[in-house]
């Protein structure tokens, strides 16, 4: 394998490499921490996070993602730098890694840095390299901005935890849904070794938040919490199945985000699925989001939003929509009076128009104009909301009824999973079609 | 008669016009018009504003006292926006702020039309800031400063300063804005400062160091190679980033 790494390549070539090599690693962001600069180094750090640019995918750049290795002593069936590939392997220097974000970030191309790694040579001597590019791009270049760090399982306690004082996101991936997904696709990893770091990260971190109750100007660890990220589709798990891990991540991990990433062949492997004419599966990935969403802001559980009678999303229409016409019992709702959480479940409303709803309405009654103004979604709630007692046109709260209409008014889904014929979507006949019944002719 | 006020389009300009308006007219009613952008209208005396730092300062402390730091926030976002009639809706929005019981809730009075005028003129000059906080590129130039270029609709340069001062605190570097001639201007360990009729020395901002080339470089071949084959979108991309972004920015030129 080593001999496959060229001496002296060129830094344009590495970074080619290492970053085609990252880049199916969903996480991007370099939101969950606001931290300004303290005026002796260079960089800060912004809560909402911030994007720099949008790559052809259409998706955001917001971190320098890069590999530090590409070299891998295991051999995980879905991924390109498995030992048993054969690709031309790279490794920076520290260094180089520090170089490259430094001048980056000084041009205002990258938010900071997002450092995974292939296993070179052993877990430790990988999270080792780590460690040290993390502690001179901190120490001796000074650098504030954000940092995305993978936590190597199997690599000694103490290194990752003295890599999550330099960190401001920790992250180990999950990789598949289920053990036996795992079993099957990574075979040199297991379900426990990957929730070691996990649990190790989530109670560091609460140690962190009493050190710093107790003395404010104690290093931070990992201060915008730690994610992972699931590959969707490459194994045969449910919506259903999906969702109740990332609910127990949130739930018994303190997640800050799992990630879903539609899983994109780029091995043939008689364990893979085989390749999808139609491409990854954008539109599924898109419904995990948007659940995803719902549990982390919506207060929703997975078990309202699926069961094992219908354990996957609904090609048709979002999760809260289904959640509600199979809820019609609870509609409408008054706008002038239901509580935020209540305003939370009517589809049309986002959380920030709800607390908007809610601010003004102390100053006057609503009208169904102002929601507008609030930027609520009128042809979707209004099939769910009163104002003044009164809908704002004469409906029926019926579910096959609302369902059509519902149907009709076109979702806004993301470019690209939008243009699907009916062709593909037969494909999805795993999913329910149950409550899309009596319109899904419409679709034909 | 309705007294208009006129004024240029500065924040300066725009306080100083509703100043003289609070104080002439606050009971009746007054309209702002920008110098070069008047609507002329019947029955309307027109009269031009003197401007000045003191009306304009003593306006926005009135307004941060009465209205709050949230109101005043948006009223200032509203005021550098491209909307001709921005400052008529700032001086009725203070004119239904007094009717209110507690003038600082203002901005939760989306019904009316004035609050939503001033919200919504608001969100979109944030809105731009943060996404030139997002896509402003800078170059280095032989010197060693950070240079960059920007063409925004509204006049975002005060609204990124901060931003920019706290994440380089230690580099000398320059946004000049093309649209409205204004150079926003930080020099090592200094605060900001904004320069407005110089021109710019066209010959000087091109000539970038050595290094500039080789960073380029690897941006744009890290921008290629991080996108996704199977995935690609240039309809989602463009959603994303319009292309009027695109002409100033490294990675695509
Ligand atoms: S550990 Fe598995 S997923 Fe990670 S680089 Fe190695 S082969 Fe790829």
């Amino acid at each position: 394998m080593s001999d496959r790494v060229m001496a002296d390549m060129p830094l344009y070539d590495k970074l080619s490499i290492l970053s085609d090599a990252a880049k199916y690693d969903v996480a991007c962001t370099s939101s969950g921490v606001d931290r300004k600069g303290d005026g002796t180094g260079m960089g800060n750090c912004s809560r909402s996070g911030i994007c720099h640019s949008f790559s052809a995918d259409g998706r955001c750049i917001s971190l320098l993602k890069i590999l530090f290795t590409n070299e891998c002593i295991y051999d995980c069936k879905y991924c390109v730098n498995r030992s048993s590939n054969d690709v031309v392997r790279a490794s920076f220097t520290p260094e180089e890694v520090c170089d490259l974000t430094m001048e980056f970030y000084r041009r205002n191309y990258i938010e900071g840095l997002f450092l995974s790694s292939g296993i070179l040579k052993s877990p430790d001597y990988t999270m080792e390299l780590i460690y040290a590019t993390l502690y001179r791009l901190r120490y001796v270049c000074s650098f504030q901005g954000y940092i995305h760090v993978k936590a190597i399982p199997g690599a000694d306690e103490r290194l990752i935890r003295l890599t999550g004082f330099l960190a401001d996101r920790m992250s180990v991936n999950l990789e598949l849904p289920t053990a036996e997904g795992l079993r099957l696709l990574a075979p040199h990893k297991s379900r426990k070794n990957i929730l070691k770091p996990m649990r190790l990260v989530q109670e560091k971190t609460r140690e962190n938040r009493q050190e710093i109750a107790v003395y404010k100007n104690a290093p931070r660890f990992v201060p915008a919490g730690q994610s992972t990220q699931m590959i969707i589709g490459a194994t045969p798990e449910t919506d259903y199945q999906i969702l109740n891990v990332a609910e127990a991540l949130y739930k018994k991990f303190d997640l800050k985000r799992v990630f879903y990433s539609a899983f994109v062949p780029v091995n043939s492997d008689k364990a893979l699925p085989a390749i999808r004419e139609e491409g990854p599966p954008l539109l599924r990935e898109h419904r995990l989001y948007q659940a995803d969403w719902l549990l982390r802001y919506y207060h929703f559980e997975a078990k309202e939003l699926l069961d094992e009678e219908n354990p996957n999303f609904n090609v048709f229409l979002d999760p809260k929509c289904c959640w509600a016409l199979k809820h019609l019992e609870f509609f409408p709702v008054e706008v002038n009076t239901a509580d935020y959480r209540t305003l939370l479940r009517v589809p049309g409303i986002g959380y920030k128009s709800a607390s908007r709803i809610v601010k003004a309405r102390r100053l006057g009654r609503l009208e169904f104009n102002d929601l507008k103004k609030m930027g609520v979604v009128l042809k979707r709630a209004l099939y769910f909301l009163t104002c003044g007692g009164k809908m704002m046109y004469p409906v029926r709260i019926e579910e096959d009824y609302i369902t059509r209409n519902l149907l009709n008014t076109k979702e806004r889904l993301p470019e690209g999973t939008e243009g699907m014929t009916y062709r593909q979507l037969t494909l999805f006949d795993d999913m329910n079609m149950a409550a899309v019944h009596s319109a899904g002719t419409d679709f034909q | 008669m309705k007294q208009v006020y006129i004024c240029n389009d500065t924040v300066t300009g725009i306080c100083s016009a509703l100043y003289d308006a609070w104080k002439e007219e606050r009971h009746g009613e007054a309209g702002i018009e920008l110098k070069g952008k008047i609507q002329q209208q019947l029955f309307c005396e027109y009269k031009t504003v003197i401007e000045t730092e003191q009306k304009s300062e003593s306006l926005q402390r009135m307004i941060k006292r009465n209205l709050g730091y949230n109101a005043y926030w948006d009223v200032y976002h509203a005021i550098l926006s491209d909307d001709a009639r921005k400052g008529g809706a700032v001086f009725r929005m203070m004119q239904e702020a007094r009717r209110l019981d507690d003038s600082t809730k203002i901005m939760d009075h989306l019904g009316n039309p004035d609050v939503a005028k001033v919200f919504e003129l608001s969100r979109r000059v944030s809105n731009e800031a943060h996404v030139y906080k997002e896509f402003i590129r800078f170059r280095e130039l032989e010197s060693g400063a950070l240079f960059s270029e920007i063409s925004p609709k509204s006049q975002v340069l005060t609204c990124i300063a901060d931003h920019f001062s706290d994440r380089f605190p230690l580099e000398n570097w320059m946004i000049y804005d093309k649209t409205h001639g204004a150079f926003l201007v930080h020099r090592a360990k200094e605060r900001w400062r904004l320069v407005w009729g110089e021109d710019l020395e066209e010959e000087a901002a091109s000539r970038v160091s050595e290094g500039e080339k080789k960073y380029e470089r690897l941006w744009k071949g890290f921008f290629e190679s991080i996108s996704i084959r199977e995935r690609e979108n240039p309809k989602l991309q463009q959603t994303h980033l319009p292309k009027r972004y695109r002409r100033e920015m490294t990675e695509f030129l």
